[in-house]
């Protein structure tokens, strides 16, 4: 079913739902959200005009009969979730209600690598090159990769340089592959030393237009998962960028897609050669530098196509202004591991939003006429994160996105790094420091990098003394503006320096500098010296995020429940009898997990592992009588997890 | 009279701070670079920083006779045992305004010696005067058995110690402990007579006997951490009630305890009189170094000094026309409100009888008394002991001594003979006694009290009556100094003057925790 939108029901949650209701306010559409118990006070439903409980996000029945309740004309399903499920997009068609997005057939096509490569060939898109196993080794391009079909994980795959390896390589890996997939069918295609990842944001109507929107250059990932993202491409040159937009339309051409989708390559460095890696069937979420270079709304575009309206633009239409940078912010200790991270974010500050959320929504008119309005260059921040909010690991950890957009690369970079030393979240780490670290990083500076840049590089923490320096200055500001007393805080020593400040334990150091004025936000202190940063003083401790780096003075509450395990033995609590024994002598424990049980004063205690180790010793039997502190069982801490000092 | 300057010594208050300030610095080292390398190389803080680490973010620090034992228990011009051994003074923990007594571990093991157990003690009467919460921060070996005659047995000697904490306690006032190092014999009982203790895990030991003791008394072969380290303690015996992970964690468990005491302990809980909004002199207190002259025979107006100290450099004067040489007046430093006593010349007749009626009237008000004291002395002659300046002087001593309120001295220049207890000396129980670097303090001056033993020796005459003078002089001349006098606890620290108001305001908040009871007073000699 096609056909005007009046309610749009956005199948979604966090900052991209956000960015879908923005739209719909514009467009006075009617935006209806759905929310899990988790979110039920979440930004995105407070924003919405109506807001439906649902079990799951991705309960396909459920969603569908929250937009059916809701009179919705349409879906959006935003990304992740349900955004490329075809079993969603046939429910949504059964009940009548249009899916902003491709068809199922299509989404099912495109699902499938397979499938999707066979498509790429057949609409003369190139693919990498693959190699049949029965050919003679000698006649490929090397490097090849041999990898098993059934793969993952780099198991059971190997680079081989020369055709002298191949065998050897090939043995080996099927081996590998045999022992961990237990199928030792293998693949060989070419190897890309050095790639980037180039995708094309493409638009397709139902009226047979597709229109693509430039490229985006992601090749700042990590393990696939993409960290910064950019438009332009910095390294391509406009005849391969032509080529490349190419070959994304003929490709949904082909399959006659609708909707925005998003057509990903492999571009090899040393060639210059470019690879149909797969195709993305809904919006990214890198979209906005496309809208910021572009400035268009792809939003719009997609519920205008979705309503079965022609795009109403021509390729001539869009038009490159300036470039675009993206960085995500996620909950993760990005210096300990990529350690996703949750918890209450007591304080949050995102970036001033320079640029301007809502053109005149006769823009898009306005291009086809030829009309090129001023760009208005500035910092967009896409964000579902406020103070307060809990941070659950049941969702996606990405936070928000801090993107930039100046009048060429370095402008933007420039930008952002100003825009990611302004963003504070406390409670819990985020990757903003690192983020900021990777932009001011000579190897992204120079657009040097490829999509194995992340996971070869290691950055070091960044040290605590700037953010401990600047906490100094911003904790004395304070301190300052306490009435006057002589035992006011000012470190006062009869005949010697002043004392230098001591917050929970840490030392701050005092370095020279000037600051440049600090504002109160409840009871956090945040101005500037030496960049931007915020102090927050509580209860629970000091927090302190300097240029995106978190440091946390909390006190030493934590410190006195790892005491508590004392040395091991678990003695009766009470005299009684021993119900139960769980454990024996030379078995792992971890620390809470029952081993037993005793029966005293008509209650059942549990008796847990005081922390990780090994049972040493059972003196308890079941339905012995023990008296009180008797023994029942010793564990012994695992090397280097003991809880005492040293 | 007036004392004999030693040629070698500087003169200049200036150049004599500056001396101060090496003396200080050199203390506050603590023990031997080895002996600090042995102690933090185990994972522990110096005496210092743990204070520092104890205190709230910024607290300033009073630091009571940083130059305890100097120049003392070692060869001449040594300092062995620096600090008596242990950091004492008052700063703000949790809010409250606390007495800190950290051993210092790097000084001889921590060991009392006899100024140790003197500033302890002293430490504990400052608490028991202001009502402030006592901390102690416990890495100490116990008594110095060489010197334990010193030591042990008299009544303020170690035992005392424990003496204080059960009365302290009883008053009200929180005894907290953390042992974070050795806590032997005697020693055991500063956290055992604690009202809570925390003690460092594998770190602070506490036994009355410790392993060699036991194995020789019993035979039993057993480590420290077994006979009574922090699992020991925490776990088995209770003898704390805290276990800490090392310092920091301890420290923290300390400010946590003291959060818990009443809001009377507050740094800024309410006075017993009127504090105002501070005001800072308008004449810069960095400026007494030229007010006051090199050669301490020139004089000078007490009144400049008093300019220096004063919130709006504002004095209201008493009989400001009567028993001039006696200054005393209405101010406040800090917002408090003092009445000052200051010498500005030798006492008369009229200027004892000014001081005494001008103290009864601030007992009467319940406003802190200041004495700034410069004095050689009552006059003498026959003249005015004809006319009984000694009943004069005993009304001024009896006011003193009978007073209620905060009193608080400084020397800041001579303090000689009876001047010493009219003017509130040592022995007149003031809150709080500094002196400055240029001070004197003995009985009389080094030249007159040659003079008159040698008169009394009969050697008055002779032609070598210099060779019987020289040591005596000299010996005046050694003990007169205020490291002579800091050293041996007659005073509570030797200050750098433009700190003089700084200190007096830490000093009068810090007794503002305590009330003001009504005054009495013995019979005036009429």
């Amino acid at each position: 079913m096609t056909g005007p939108i009046s309610a749009l029901l956005i199948a979604n949650r966090g900052e991209i739902a956000r960015r879908v209701i923005r739209t719909c306010r514009r467009l006075g559409i009617t935006a209806v959200a759905i929310y899990t118990d988790a979110d039920a006070a979440a930004l995105h439903v407070r924003e919405a005009d109506r807001a439906l409980r649902v079990p799951s996000y991705l309960d396909v029945e459920a969603v569908v009969a929250a937009a059916v309740e809701a009179g919705a004309d349409a879906v959006h399903p935003g990304y992740g979730f349900l955004s490329e499920r075809a079993p969603f997009a046939r429910a949504l068609e059964a009940a009548g209600v249009t899916l902003v997005g491709p068809s199922a057939d299509v989404m099912d096509q495109m699902g499938r690598k397979d499938a999707a490569r066979a498509i790429a060939v057949a609409a003369g898109v190139p693919v990498i090159p693959a190699y049949d196993l029965d050919d003679d080794p000698t006649s490929f391009t090397y490097p090849v990769l041999v990898k098993a079909a059934a793969g993952g994980g780099g198991k059971g795959m190997r680079v081989v340089r020369s055709a002298e390896q191949f065998a050897e390589a090939l043995a080996s890996a099927q081996g590998e592959a045999r022992r961990s997939f237990g199928d030792d069918v293998m693949l060989v295609e070419t190897y890309v030393e050095s790639g980037r990842h180039i995708e094309v944001q493409v638009v397709g109507d139902a009226h047979g237009t597709v229109l693509h929107f430039h490229e985006r250059d992601c090749s700042a990932q990590r393990r696939h998962q993409k960290v910064l993202e950019e438009a332009p491409a910095p390294t391509l040159d406009d005849a391969t960028r032509a080529r490349i937009c190419a070959a994304a339309v003929d490709l949904a051409s082909h399959v006659g897609y609708t909707g925005a989708g998003t057509v990903e390559f492999l571009y090899d460095q040393a060639s210059g050669d470019f690879y149909f890696l797969e195709m993305n069937t809904r919006l990214q979420v890198e979209h906005p530098v496309t809208e910021l270079i572009t400035g268009v709304d792809l939003v719009q575009l997609q519920l205008r196509v979705a309503a079965g309206e022609p795009i109403g633009l021509a390729q001539s239409d869009v038009v490159v202004t300036g470039h675009a940078v993206e960085a995500r912010v996620y909950a993760e200790d990005a210096f300990a591991g990529f350690l996703p991270q949750a918890g209450r974010a007591s304080w949050v500050r995102w970036p001033e939003q320079t640029w301007s959320p809502d053109p005149d929504p006769g823009r898009l008119i306005d291009l086809a006429d030829g009309e090129d309005p001023a760009p208005q260059f500035g910092v967009r921040v896409d964000h579902a994160l406020e103070s307060g909010q809990i941070v659950t690991p049941a969702f996606d950890p990405m936070l928000g996105k801090v993107i930039a957009w100046a009048s060429g690369r370095e402008e933007a970079l420039m930008l952002l790094t100003e825009a990611l030393e302004r963003t504070a979240v406390m409670g819990l780490t985020t990757n903003v420091a690192y983020l900021a670290a990777l932009v001011d990083h000579d190897d992204f500076r120079q657009a040097r990098h490829d999509t194995a840049w992340l996971d070869r590089l290691d950055l070091p923490r960044p040290d605590d003394g700037d953010a401990l320096a600047f906490a100094e200055v911003t904790l004395r500001t304070q301190l300052r503006r306490a009435p006057r007393g002589p035992w006011e805080a000012d470190g006062f020593r009869a005949g010697g320096p002043a004392a230098d400040l001591v917050e929970h334990g840490r030392t701050l150091p005092s370095r020279a500098g000037t600051h440049g004025g600090f504002s109160v936000d409840g009871d956090v202190v945040h101005g500037g010296f030496r960049g931007w940063g915020a102090v927050r003083r509580s209860a629970d401790g000091t927090e302190i995020v300097h240029r995106g780096h978190r440091v946390d003075l909390g006190p030493h509450r934590d410190r006195s429940a790892s005491l508590a395990a004392g040395d091991g033995t678990v003695a009766a609590p009470m005299p009684g009898t021993v119900l139960d024994i769980r454990v024996a002598v030379g078995e792992e424990v971890v620390e809470g997990q029952a081993l037993g049980a005793m029966e005293a004063m008509k209650m059942e205690l549990t008796l847990r592992a005081p922390f990780d180790g090994v049972v040493t010793a059972v003196p308890a039997v079941a339905g012995g009588q023990v008296p009180l502190g008797a023994v029942l069982l010793e564990i012994e801490p695992h090397e280097g997890a003991g809880s005492g000092a040293s | 009279m007036t004392a004999t300057p030693d040629a070698t010594q500087p003169t200049d208050l200036r150049a004599l701070t500056e001396q101060l300030r090496e003396h200080l610095t050199r203390a506050r080292q603590g023990g031997s670079e080895a002996a600090r390398a042995k102690h933090t190389g185990r994972g522990k803080l110096l005496a210092r920083d743990r204070v520092d680490h104890l205190l709230d973010p910024g607290s300033p620090f009073l630091e009571l006779s940083p130059l305890a034992a100097h120049g003392m228990y070692g060869s001449p011009g040594e300092t062995p045992v620096p600090s008596a051994g242990v950091v004492a003074g008052i700063g703000a923990v949790s809010n409250r305004l606390c007495v800190v007594v950290a051993n210092d571990a790097t000084v001889k093991g921590g060991t009392y010696y006899p100024m140790t157990v003197k500033k302890h003690l002293r430490a504990q009467q400052i608490a028991a005067d202001n009502r402030l919460p006592c901390i102690y921060l416990v890495d100490s070996g116990g008594a110095f058995l060489p010197m334990q005659d010193d030591v042990f047995p008299d009544r303020e000697h170690f035992g005392r110690i424990f003496f204080n904490q059960a009365n302290l306690s009883a008053r009200g006032i929180p005894q907290i402990a953390s042992v974070m190092g050795s806590c032997t014999a005697g020693g055991a009982y500063v956290p055992a007579m604690s009202d809570e203790t925390v003690i460092v895990r594998n770190q602070g030991t506490i036994f009355l006997g410790g392993p060699p003791l036991v194995k020789a008394a019993t035979g039993e072969v057993v480590t420290a951490e077994e006979l009574g380290g922090g699992d020991v303690h925490a776990r088995t015996s209770g003898v704390v009630d805290h276990l800490a992970e090392d310092d920091t964690h301890a420290l923290q468990i300390v400010r946590d305890i003291v959060a818990t005491t009443p809001a009377s302990f507050a740094v800024d809980a309410p006075a017993p009189w009127e504090v105002r909004e501070v005001e800072e002199p308008h004449e810069d207190p960095a400026s007494l170094y030229d007010v006051v002259p090199a050669d301490t025979r020139t004089p000078y107006d007490v009144r400049e000094v008093i300019r220096r100290i004063v919130d709006g450099s504002r004095l209201q004067e008493f009989k400001q026309l009567y028993g001039e040489t006696l200054v005393c007046g209405f101010a406040h430093i800090w917002g408090h409100p003092v009445g000052i006593v200051a010498n500005n010349g030798i006492l008369f007749s009229e200027s004892a009888l000014k001081g005494a009626h001008f103290i009864e009237l601030c007992n009467q008000r319940g406003i802190p008394l200041v004495f700034l004291q410069n004095i050689s002395g009552f006059m003498v002659g026959r003249e005015y002991e004809n006319r009984g300046i000694a009943r004069d002087g005993a009304k001024l001593v009896t006011a003193v001594a009978c007073s209620v309120v905060p009193k608080f001295t400084v020397v800041i220049g001579g303090s000689f003979g009876a001047g010493n207890y009219g003017m509130c000396g040592r022995a007149y129980d003031p809150r709080f006694l500094w002196m400055w670097p240029n001070a004197r303090i003995s009985v009389m001056g080094g030249e007159q009290a040659a003079s008159v033993l040698a008169t009394v020796a009969g050697r008055a005459e002779d032609a070598d009556v210099e060779e019987f003078k020289a040591p005596i002089r000299e010996q005046y001349e050694t003990q007169g100094s205020p490291y002579y006098a800091t050293a041996r606890l007659w005073d509570d620290g030797v200050i750098d003057p433009v700190d003089t108001r700084r200190v007096l305001g830490m000093g009068l908040a810090a007794a503002a925790h305590a009330p003001v009871p009504e005054p009495t007073y013995g019979i005036f000699r009429m």
